[in-house]
């Protein structure tokens, strides 16, 4: 595996700085992720840094092929598919490398995007290596507005927290306090938010497969 | 909203985890399942007439040979199927085994038979009871696996369908070995493994449908 582009940013973590081999990304990525597991919220944000950054380029190069360059849409799919993620840690198996799991999740909600929008032929390939595939050029972009519309079908209430905690930077505490909820009340309620949100984007535009 | 912005959302949810226990719940599904078979065969057909003498004989173990190990198989798969990652196919292959068996089986019990006795071993005089019984009583463990599998993240849901539906058409299959009433085995080795195929069609059409997520 040649490195590339050293000096441009690959993923948006500059440190530890971006790993190339999937063996090598995955000695990153898995103690992340477990830690996270344990409740290490830092650790946590490293593996979903860490994940976010590769699977853009995955996305971008799978919809660039299906004809689909938009950089918007491949944001659009990493955003579902990092909620998808997030909501289904508790299905990870400690047997799989941590990046084949997030993998085959991204390929599923990769073939439901495409499905959904008639634009599915046939079957994407099972490629294992395919996350071995660094990023071509991963600066995130903006997403279109899936994600806002299904955050606008969330209470009103839940959506002030979120973007309590989102001004916040990330501290539940002071978001809970702003929007005045206890802060076990604003856990509940953003996981639950969370849950919402992704129900809504794998219902949107529903076609039977 | 900026992938970013998300990120931070999702590490401010760090409730803590609690990991599936995929096997055990399974497990426990397919027991709840089996009951629910057998106590449907025992209301709505009987059991067998001649069932405490019968249970010992080889038609009758053979049939739950088969229905056990297809239901052991294709839930391995099953369980499998809902973390995504693992290799689920291979075990779900491996159902071919014992039908492949009893089918080798069959072919050596007509070979000593005259051709005009084929059609009663293979037809029996239930046939179509078989094929049509095994799948209905097959849905009320499937639909027990269905519940469970939208707990799970199926990245293949029809692959998680056919699992399903295979696998309680083997638990349905030990339910129904206790009212089947024909012993020959070209007879079992035609008409369940058919069942097994409905129903595992039956899931391979439900799954894509059911447990999108």
């Amino acid at each position: 595996m040649e490195k590339p582009c050293k000096e441009k940013v690959c993923l948006p973590v500059p440190d530890p700085s971006p790993p190339v081999s999937l063996d090598d990304f995955e000695a990153v990525l898995h103690p992340a992720f477990t830690a996270g597991l344990k409740g290490d919220a830092a650790a946590y944000r490293r593996f979903l840094d860490l994940i976010g950054g590769r699977l853009r380029g995955f996305l971008r190069g799978h919809l660039a092929r299906a004809g689909l360059a938009s950089a918007e849409e491949a944001e659009d799919v990493l955003q579902e598919t990092l909620l998808a993620l997030h909501l289904s840690r508790h299905t990870y198996d400690p047997a799989v490398p941590v990046s084949a799991w997030a993998h085959a999740i991204a390929r599923y909600k990769l073939i439901d995007h495409l499905r959904r929008s008639g634009r599915h032929r046939g079957h994407l390939p099972i490629e294992d290596e395919a996350l071995s595939q660094p990023a071509p050029g991963s600066a995130a972009s903006d997403a279109k507005l899936d994600v806002e519309r299904a955050l606008a079908a969330l209470p009103e209430r839940t959506r002030t927290l979120i973007d309590r905690v989102k001004l916040q930077g990330g501290s539940l505490a002071e978001a809970a306090q702003a929007t005045g909820m206890t802060e076990n009340a604003a856990k509940v309620a953003l996981h639950r938010g969370l849950k919402a949100m992704a129900k809504v984007l794998s219902r949107r535009g529903t076609r039977t497969p | 909203m900026k992938t970013d912005d998300l990120v931070t959302l999702l590490a401010s949810d760090t409730g803590p985890v609690e990991m599936a226990g995929f096997a055990r719940a399974t497990g426990l599904t397919a027991l709840a399942g089996l009951a629910a078979c057998s106590a449907a065969v025992l209301v709505m057909v009987g059991p067998r007439l001649d069932l405490a003498a019968a249970a010992m004989t080889l038609p009758v173990l053979a049939k739950f040979a088969l229905g056990g190990s297809v239901a052991g198989l294709a839930l391995i798969a099953f369980q499998r199927s809902l973390r995504p990652g693992r290799a689920a196919a291979g075990a779900l292959t491996l159902v071919l085994l014992p039908v492949a068996a009893v089918l080798a089986w069959a072919v050596a019990v007509l070979a000593t038979q005259p051709m005009p006795a084929w059609p009663a071993l293979m037809l029996g005089q239930s046939w179509s009871a078989c094929l049509v019984l095994v799948p209905l009583y097959a849905l009320l463990p499937l639909a027990g696996l269905f519940v469970l599998a939208r707990r799970g993240a199926p990245v293949r849901p029809r692959l998680t369908g056919i699992a399903a539906g295979v696998g309680a058409a083997g638990l349905a299959t030990l339910a129904y070995a206790l009212h089947c009433p024909e012993d020959a085995v070209p007879f079992l080795a035609t008409w369940y493994p058919l069942a097994m195929a409905v129903a595992g069609g039956l899931g391979a059409l439900a799954g894509p449908r059911l447990l999108r997520w």
